[in-house]
């Protein structure tokens, strides 16, 4: 069998992908085209005319200063909640690490947050932060202010992805070869000059990977915006996600929703992107 | 040989699939539910109906905004046989999706019924209406004596009655609902509705017209200013969790909170035999300090796409006859249910008291009819903006800006 021929090719690549690449482009490719076809009409989401109207929604979405203030508060949101979740995720998995008596018990123990869905998640500190705060004298943080609200969703961001990043952490650590920090050692670095020269550089994938799924998962948040906030006090906690999915559903103004939704893509796409570029042109290779 | 054997357990799989569905009931429909509070009852109402006219019914329920499911479901071509949704989804849903029931017998005796055209797409499932919800025993244990509801009509009535209470120790008697749709498509909406002609007034805005200029707007405002100062959540208004002014209004630690007999619900888990009872918003204009506003609330409409067969439509209709003429479907409507029913022919008891007031003042003409066509925008932006005025970040001045604002970038809908 001539293996330069095209067909073998094909018929190689449909026996090893085929299934998976109808399957992206059945969920993921089509509804994608479909979405920028409706980006162009004035489709309100329920009738059944779909009349065109060029570019209009997309000069609607740029007049659009609320979702502007959205797309801003979320990239606030977002570099806030993604330092602090990598920080901690990442003392956490140092400290599971470092040979703590139940570390298992404890890795088992920051993960769970991350199993509980978003909404769930949402409730349950919705009820912490209006009942219990008051309770023990602490200033109510939701329906007061923006500031209140903001810090209500990172604070509960952190405290369901932490788990998650320390995995990823937990691994860089495992990864990196104990015979490099004992000869660290001998060539005389304290334990944690060892950690900070020799084993975190060596983690820079681990960084990279956490940074990017941080950074995504913050700019879609809708889940936890939803059930915890739900905009309020006046809309000053409504993230772009939430914008875009009222704008398509509750005004009805599907095409416009759904521009908005691009640019939200087009947005967190170049930051990822950038982020994963920047992040691996430094690894280091042990 | 092993696909051999595969390909046989999926094909009688696949014939016992076809022949249980063949043997179930004939025609099955979907109803959806948009009224959260009736979801069990239609739920066991389902299961006998289908057991007795071998109708399969199935009733589905969204926690998402009625226009937002409906869009999902007919963005993915699944729709429900019956739908129930509000008056302004009628408006926009039904003259594609719907058919005209302007042929069936329940047409002529409801007033409540939504044509469009000479079509007639909307069932209306129940009136509602809204106004001031007082609980008559905490009010009379405060101050030791009878309390008449008509003492409260005007603005002064109100002020004296409630330092009255203030003066015998409930030293907040109201609370405020701070939902958006509360404060924007219920309370500020009585200022367009309250008026000749709410369709022209708000073109008027369109065009311009400033709102605090308008006698109704000060005079509502007037009110509200009046409950949030006697708001019990007075220093976080924006916080105040619904389940708690509902309790705190059973309980009777207040007296009056904004809202309409769909509250009733609510209140009936903290306290089932409480004496309660709705009023008009008390304010300074006689024509309307007697009246609530509502009407016809949650509307059937019947799916028209390929999806659904004649049968199911036909089923769908029998349904619907069937609330309103056998005395099961009326007393499920009225006695399970708790709603006011929208149909002169049922002539049963409504058993809640909010529910009675209503019909009290339905029965009397003292309802103002609402406006449904408000755009879908409108509670959740404008409804920001009273969050705003209510936690008192803007005055009357800035508010009744934004309120114009509003209108301005806005296109009103036809009506």
């Amino acid at each position: 069998m001539d293996r330069n021929k095209m067909s073998y090719k094909v018929s190689q690549f449909l026996t090893f992908a085929g299934v998976s690449t109808i399957l992206f482009c059945g969920v993921v490719v089509l509804p994608f085209i479909y979405g920028l076809y409706l980006t162009f009409t004035s489709w309100d989401g329920v009738s059944l005319e779909k009349p065109f109207v060029g570019l209009e929604n997309y000069t609607a979405a740029f007049a659009d200063s609320t979702f502007w203030a959205a797309l801003g508060r979320t990239v606030i949101y977002s570099v806030i909640a993604v330092i602090l979740i990598n920080i901690v995720a990442f003392l956490l998995a140092y400290m599971v690490t470092s040979g703590v008596k139940g570390q298992n018990f404890f890795r088992a123990g920051f993960f769970i947050p991350n199993l509980i869905g978003g909404i769930v998640l949402g409730y349950v500190w919705q009820f912490v932060f209006s009942r219990a705060f008051p309770a023990i004298g602490l200033p109510r943080l939701l329906g007061t202010t923006e500031a209140g609200a903001m810090f209500a969703l990172i604070m509960v961001s952190v405290w369901q992805y932490a788990g998650y990043m320390m995995l990823i952490y937990v691994a860089g650590f495992m990864s990196v070869s104990k015979s490099l920090m004992e000869a660290a050692q001998i060539d005389g670095c304290t334990p944690s000059q060892s950690t900070w020269y020799v084993t975190v550089p060596l983690m820079r994938a681990s960084f990279v990977q956490c940074l990017f799924l941080s950074i995504t998962r913050c700019f879609m948040v809708y889940d936890v915006n939803l059930s915890l906030t739900k905009g309020e006090p006046a809309g000053k906690s409504v993230m772009a996600a939430m914008h875009v999915y009222n704008q398509a559903f509750t005004y009805k103004n599907y095409g416009t929703g759904q521009a908005q939704a691009l640019i939200l893509f087009i947005v967190c796409a170049i930051v990822g992107v950038t982020q994963v570029y920047v992040g691996k042109r430094g690894e280091v290779a042990a | 040989m092993r696909k051999t054997v595969f390909a046989a357990v999926m094909a009688v799989a696949l014939v016992g699939a076809a022949s249980v569905t063949a043997m179930a009931a004939d025609t099955s429909i979907t109803i959806f539910n948009s009224k959260m509070e009736i979801q069990s009852q239609l739920e066991e109402m389902a299961a006998e109906y289908s057991a007795e006219k071998g109708v399969d019914v199935e009733v589905y329920y969204s926690s998402d905004t009625v226009a937002a499911h409906m869009s999902t479901r007919y963005a993915s071509n699944e729709p429900y046989t019956i739908s129930m949704v509000d008056a302004k989804d009628i408006y926009s849903l039904a003259p594609d999706h719907g058919i005209d029931l302007s042929d069936q017998d329940w047409v002529k005796d409801t007033t409540q019924a939504i044509s469009i055209g000479d079509a007639v797409y909307g069932f209306p499932v129940c009136v509602e209406a809204r106004g001031i919800i007082y609980n008559k025993t905490a009010i009379e244990d405060t101050l030791g004596e009878e309390f008449d509801p008509a003492s409260c009509a005007t603005y002064d009535g109100f002020v004296e009655v409630l330092n009255a209470l203030k003066e015998n120790g409930m030293d907040t008697p109201v609370g405020i609902m701070k939902e958006d749709w509360s404060l924007a498509a219920h309370y500020l909406a009585e200022v367009y509705e309250t008026r000749e002609d709410p369709a022209g007034f708000i073109a008027s805005l369109h065009d311009g017209a400033k709102i605090i200029e308008d006698e109704r707007f000060n005079v509502l405002m007037d009110t509200f200013d009046l409950l949030k100062e006697n708001n019990y959540a007075a220093d976080a208004p924006v916080a105040a969790v619904r389940e708690d002014t509902e309790l705190y209004l059973a309980e009777g630690e207040i007296a009056f909170m904004f809202g309409g007999n769909w509250d009733w619900s609510v209140l009936a888990e903290f306290d089932p035999e409480g004496e309660m009872g709705m009023m008009p918003i008390p304010q300074n204009d006689d024509n309307y300090n007697t009246k609530l506003v509502g009407g016809g609330s949650k509307y059937f409409f019947i799916d028209n796409s390929d999806n659904t067969t004649d049968e199911q439509r036909q089923a769908a209709k029998d349904f619907l006859n069937w609330l309103v003429y056998d005395e099961e479907g009326q007393s499920f409507l009225v006695d399970t249910c708790a709603l006011v029913p929208a149909y002169s022919n049922i002539t049963l008891e409504v058993t809640d008291p909010l529910g009675q007031s209503v019909k009290g003042y339905a029965d009397a003409g003292a309802l103002v009819d609402n406006y449904n066509y408000l755009p879908d925008d409108h509670y959740a932006k404008v409804g920001a903006n009273m969050q705003e005025y209510l936690a008192g970040d803007v005055d009357r001045e800035g508010f009744a800006d934004l309120i114009d604002a509003y209108w301005a970038a806005t296109t009103p809908s036809e009506s």
